[in-house]
């Protein structure tokens, strides 16, 4: 069974170094936004109403043949430790961690699914999957989706598809997300190409958590701005036949560029990568980040020997500020964090070799 | 021509024909879009139409309200949220432009509906709407203690309820 206790010490599900693509493309995720009808949006919301639509669907969720092993968390009487955590594993968004109000989540005891109750919308179904497995996320999500709907009726309309608080994601209510390492285009100065390109295609590009963290790690999420018009299928086939590939295709260019191009700036990131987080004795998790990239990196180029892909991987988890402190067993003040940072990493890393 | 609010040049001139009555309306581009009016060059001919037909007035267009939520058009241009389902209604000329924007030119669903939706028809959800609506008149019925109004709701509930099954 899922427990708050248990989370922080087994690996994050979509973190696995595992599933296609992904020495480029880390996860991939697909969300639902959903309402009910017998209820107004949550900004018109009285907060007795918000307590009967978290009851009433939690109750729902619960009885999913998804739920054995479940996990449930009501926001107002969880840690703001634990709110940061799941923030961190990306099962809850930053709002949805804002403490305010009656609100939760429901997660599956695999972390695959998680469904956030009084967000934005009252419902939002998430299903999370390492490398490129966007199909499969939609599959989870939507089968939730026609459980839920099966004794609930949701608002929705004939021409413009499901209603939602923001018209931004009418329609289908569906977001679909990729996250990528882009290291080789950042060092190659083509990550503002890029970034133009997404925003022609009327994708969003933003950081690793989020607006405003675009520059943590080199990691970006990308994903469709318009949710109306189009099918979930049309959607998702623009990410699998042209979205995808064309950004694995230009990093994949860039980080071959580089290395016959100029294989000593690579192999001095990446040393100096080594050298810091196998040494250091006080790590900000920003320092932490920039440098599990370029280690990230010479892991996937094969030019660091004796470190697997999933342990750099879990390290970008456990260098975060939550993570530390529920391993450590309770809130730590920012030194000793930055110290507890850099021996966690230092341990992980004492096999790795250039 | 200037605008009708601050004398700059109107570059957005309405002709509203109601009740009888032709009414003229000019306005400059910032005025219009205060009066959630900008769009309109690139809503299509149809909600163009639309809003003449309709024939409200800038202040009817600032002053709209949802009646069951209470959110404004200007409330809802601050935020970028609505407060109910109805407010897709009360607002739907303004926001059909306003999505055609976001939405890149999308103005109608074409991915999933609701099992329910397709076994009990198109009008399921409208059906299941007025139902709520209606219930909630029910129980102010009876705290005012109008027992004849509320005796009418129940068997009209029970009626549509028998047929939205």
């Amino acid at each position: 069974m899922l427990t708050l206790e248990s989370m922080p010490n087994r690996p994050c599900h979509w973190l696995m170094g595992e599933g296609p693509k992904n020495d480029i493309l880390i996860s991939s995720r697909v969300r639902l936004a959903r309402n009910l009808l017998a209820f107004p949006f949550m900004s018109k919301a009285t907060e007795t109403q918000r307590e009967e639509i978290q009851t009433t669907l939690r109750s729902r969720l619960e009885k999913l043949k998804e739920a054995p092993g479940h996990l449930y968390v009501e926001m107002s009487d969880t840690h703001d430790i634990d709110r940061q955590m799941l923030m961190e594993r990306h099962l809850i968004s930053r709002q949805l961690a804002a403490p305010d109000g009656s609100k939760g989540v429901f997660i599956t005891e695999g972390e695959d699914i998680s469904v956030m109750v009084n967000e934005e919308d009252h419902l939002r179904i998430q299903a999370i999957a390492p490398g490129l497995q966007i199909q499969e996320c939609w599959q989870k999500a939507g089968m939730v989706d026609d459980e839920l709907e099966a004794g609930l009726d949701f608002a929705f309309s004939d021409k413009l598809g499901y209603l939602t608080a923001c018209p931004t994601n009418l329609g289908t209510g569906l977001r679909v997300s990729v996250m990528v390492h882009l290291p080789a285009l950042q060092l190659t100065g083509k990550i503002d190409q890029i970034k133009q390109a997404a925003k022609d295609m009327r994708l969003a590009i933003r950081g690793l958590y989020g607006e405003g963290t675009e520059a943590l790690g080199d990691f970006y999420q990308i994903s469709n701005q318009t949710t109306l018009g189009r099918s979930e299928q049309e959607i998702i086939r623009e990410f699998n036949d042209q979205v995808v590939p064309r950004i694995l295709q230009a990093e994949s260019a860039a980080r071959e560029l580089l290395v016959e191009e100029n294989p000593l700036l690579i192999d001095d990131r990446i040393g100096r990568a080594l050298g810091v987080l196998s040494h250091a004795r006080l790590l900000t998790a920003e320092e932490a980040l920039y440098h599990l990239s370029y280690l990230r990196l010479g892991v996937t180029l094969g030019r660091i020997s004796g470190l697997e892909l999933g342990t750099i991987n879990n390290l970008f988890l456990l260098a975060q500020t939550a993570h530390l402190q529920k391993i450590r067993g309770g809130e730590l003040d920012e030194a000793t964090r930055k110290a507890v940072r850099a021996e966690f990493i230092r341990q992980k890393l004492s096999r790795g070799n250039l | 021509m200037s605008c009708d609010r601050c004398q700059k040049p109107a570059t957005v001139h309405i002709k509203e024909i109601s009740g009888g009555a032709i009414r003229e309306l000019h306005l400059c581009d910032q005025c219009a879009a205060e009066q959630g009016l900008a769009a309109q060059k690139h809503a299509s001919f149809f909600e163009s139409v639309n809003a003449l037909i309709i024939g409200r007035t800038a202040d009817e267009v600032k002053n709209l309200k949802c009646p069951d939520c209470g959110m404004t058009w200007k409330e809802f241009k601050d935020t970028g949220l609505l407060g109910c389902i109805r407010d897709y209604d009360i607002f739907a000329v303004q926001l059909a432009a306003w999505i055609e924007t976001a939405q890149a030119g999308g103005n109608h669903h074409t991915g999933k509906i609701p099992a329910a939706r397709l076994i009990n028809g198109p009008d399921y959800v409208r059906r299941k709407q007025a139902i709520l609506q209606m219930k909630a008149e029910l129980s102010q019925a009876v705290s005012d203690e109008d027992y004849r109004h509320a005796a009418e709701l129940r068997d009209k509930i029970k009626a549509m309820e028998e047929q939205a099954g």
